[in-house]
């Protein structure tokens, strides 16, 4: 396909660009980027993960700019996450000691160090909370801060992970500790057979709606049907760098939420006798989105006809910023493609009644 | 005090409390600015433990200053743009390279004031502990 450039359109361009504010204008109230943090912190979750960048207030920033599309949220993060230089890379963020605020299994009911249901939707009846119209939001944050200061504190416990008692009874593989400095998607084009950090980080920044779509279409019978979570945990990872001034020490320099997923799925061979397993972590309270990518990953693992056992398939059309920007572009003028479309089919229908 | 322990108090705390200290240092000895507080990003780095290898989960916006004080170098980089906050922790890490920093009581009791509400929260996650029984004896 040929591109051809069109011009003009400058002026009507600009109002068309100043007229968005009219869509924000509506209300002579504002939204505090605060409340967007804080109150729709499961968007913001889900726009840092599809960006690839954990910056909470930045995100409700891009999210109040653009009326709360997701997308163009997205966008946005990626084009100023590309106007800064990347500084450090953290140690390993160490999982297994995350501060845990929820962490269940499908598994086993009985888990070491117990299952902590935390703050889920997962048992509430949906209707509508009518009362929340007119919620005094002072009087909330002073409940739950009341509520927080009268706790017994309970010093904090590393969790072991599920598939570590499954390891050590040797129904799960263990794999050697491997070093190999990970791929970097957002630095080199992805090739294949993609590495499986390039498959990771590809499918943590995917957009959520495409990899659970992927996901249910394996749990209809486009795949291996049914993989049970072993463990999903969320909770806080401690970040660390480096400390350049003296050697040997690190800097704290904060913490992230992240979810994080093991599926377990039957054995591939049937006479090793043992489970397979696929890994999801995203950032945020976004658990349904790393369910997804821990069933993707086993499918990829698995390979086989089905779409999601297809690595380039899956890895080259889940980006939120590629897949939204191409569909947009059909938006865009295309008039001299489509007129080259139209006299084909003119001249078709003339041959044809000349016939 | 270890540097992981000092920077995780003083990027916990509000910037008021770090401003405070950071003054004192500031009225006693004189600060050359070597980096000014920048934007930049940190890479996190994962290990996935199915297959244990390393990846690339997403970046974090950090920022990050250096300083001096009469001589001797501090630095601080903590998660995010507050510009004076991390020029008053290279401040405070300066002071400590050169075995002036006096609040280190002061460090320590925000830590247990830190500690203190992290174990609160967690009290109530642990509150939601279940234990399901299973309604047909187990094969």
């Amino acid at each position: 396909m040929a591109y051809v450039a069109v011009s003009g359109g400058e002026e009507a361009i600009a109002a068309s660009i100043a007229l968005l504010d009219f869509y924000r204008s509506k209300t002579e109230k504002d939204v505090e980027l605060e409340v967007i943090q804080e109150k729709m912190s499961l968007l913001v979750d889900r726009v840092m993960s599809e960006a690839g960048l954990y910056a909470k207030e930045y995100a409700a920033l891009a999210l109040k700019q653009c009326e709360g599309s997701v997308e163009e949220a997205v966008f946005l993060l990626r084009a100023y996450r590309s106007t800064l230089k990347r500084s450090y890379d953290t140690y390993v963020a160490d999982t297994k000691n995350m501060r845990i605020v929820r962490r269940i299994s499908a598994a086993f009911k009985d888990i070491q160090g117990g299952q902590i249901l935390g703050a889920t939707y997962d048992y509430t009846h949906r209707l509508m909370h009518f009362d929340l119209k007119n919620e005094d939001a002072a009087k909330l944050h002073e409940r739950m801060e009341e509520m927080v200061e009268g706790q017994e504190p309970v010093p904090m416990e590393p969790c072991g992970r599920v598939s570590d008692e499954l390891k050590t009874e040797g129904l799960i593989e263990r794999f050697p500790i491997n070093e190999e400095p990970p791929y970097d998607v957002t630095e080199n084009l992805l090739e294949f057979p993609a590495s499986r950090s390039a498959r990771l980080q590809t499918l943590t920044r995917a957009d959520a709606g495409f990899i659970s779509g992927l996901a249910y279409s394996v749990l209809r019978g486009f795949g291996q049907v049914h993989p049970t979570v072993g463990e999903l945990r969320t909770g806080y990872v401690e970040l660390e760098i480096p400390y350049l001034q003296q050697e040997g020490e690190t800097l704290w320099i904060g913490e992230v939420m992240l979810t994080e997923v093991e599926v377990f799925n039957e054995a591939e061979d049937k006479d090793a006798l043992k489970l397979a397993c696929g890994y999801g972590a995203v950032f945020g309270r976004n658990e349904n989105k790393a369910i997804a990518m821990a069933v993707i990953d086993r499918e990829l693992d698995a390979g086989g006809d089905y779409p999601t056992q297809d690595e380039e398939f899956v890895l080259m059309h889940g980006d939120s910023l590629e897949m939204n920007g191409f569909i947009s572009h059909l938006k865009l003028p295309h008039y001299v493609t489509f007129q080259s479309k139209l006299d084909a089919v003119r001249k078709t229908r003339r041959e044809n009644n000349h016939d | 005090m270890e540097k992981r322990r000092l920077s995780k108090i003083l990027a916990k705390a509000d910037a008021a409390q770090v401003r405070q200290m950071a003054e004192k240092i500031r009225k006693q000895y004189e600060v050359t600015v070597i980096k000014a507080p920048e934007k930049s990003l940190t890479m996190i780095k994962m290990r996935d433990p199915v297959k244990e290898t390393l990846f690339f989960l997403g970046e974090v916006i950090v920022c990050e200053a250096i300083v001096c004080l009469d001589g001797i170098k501090g630095m601080a980089v903590i998660m995010g743009d507050d510009f004076e906050k991390v020029l008053d922790m290279a401040i405070i890490d300066a002071a400590c390279n050169k075995g002036v920093f006096t609040d280190e009581g002061l460090l320590v009791e925000l830590e247990k004031a830190q500690q203190t509400r992290v174990e609160k929260e967690n009290a109530m996650f642990m509150q939601t502990m279940v234990n399901f029984t299973t309604m047909t004896p187990e094969a």
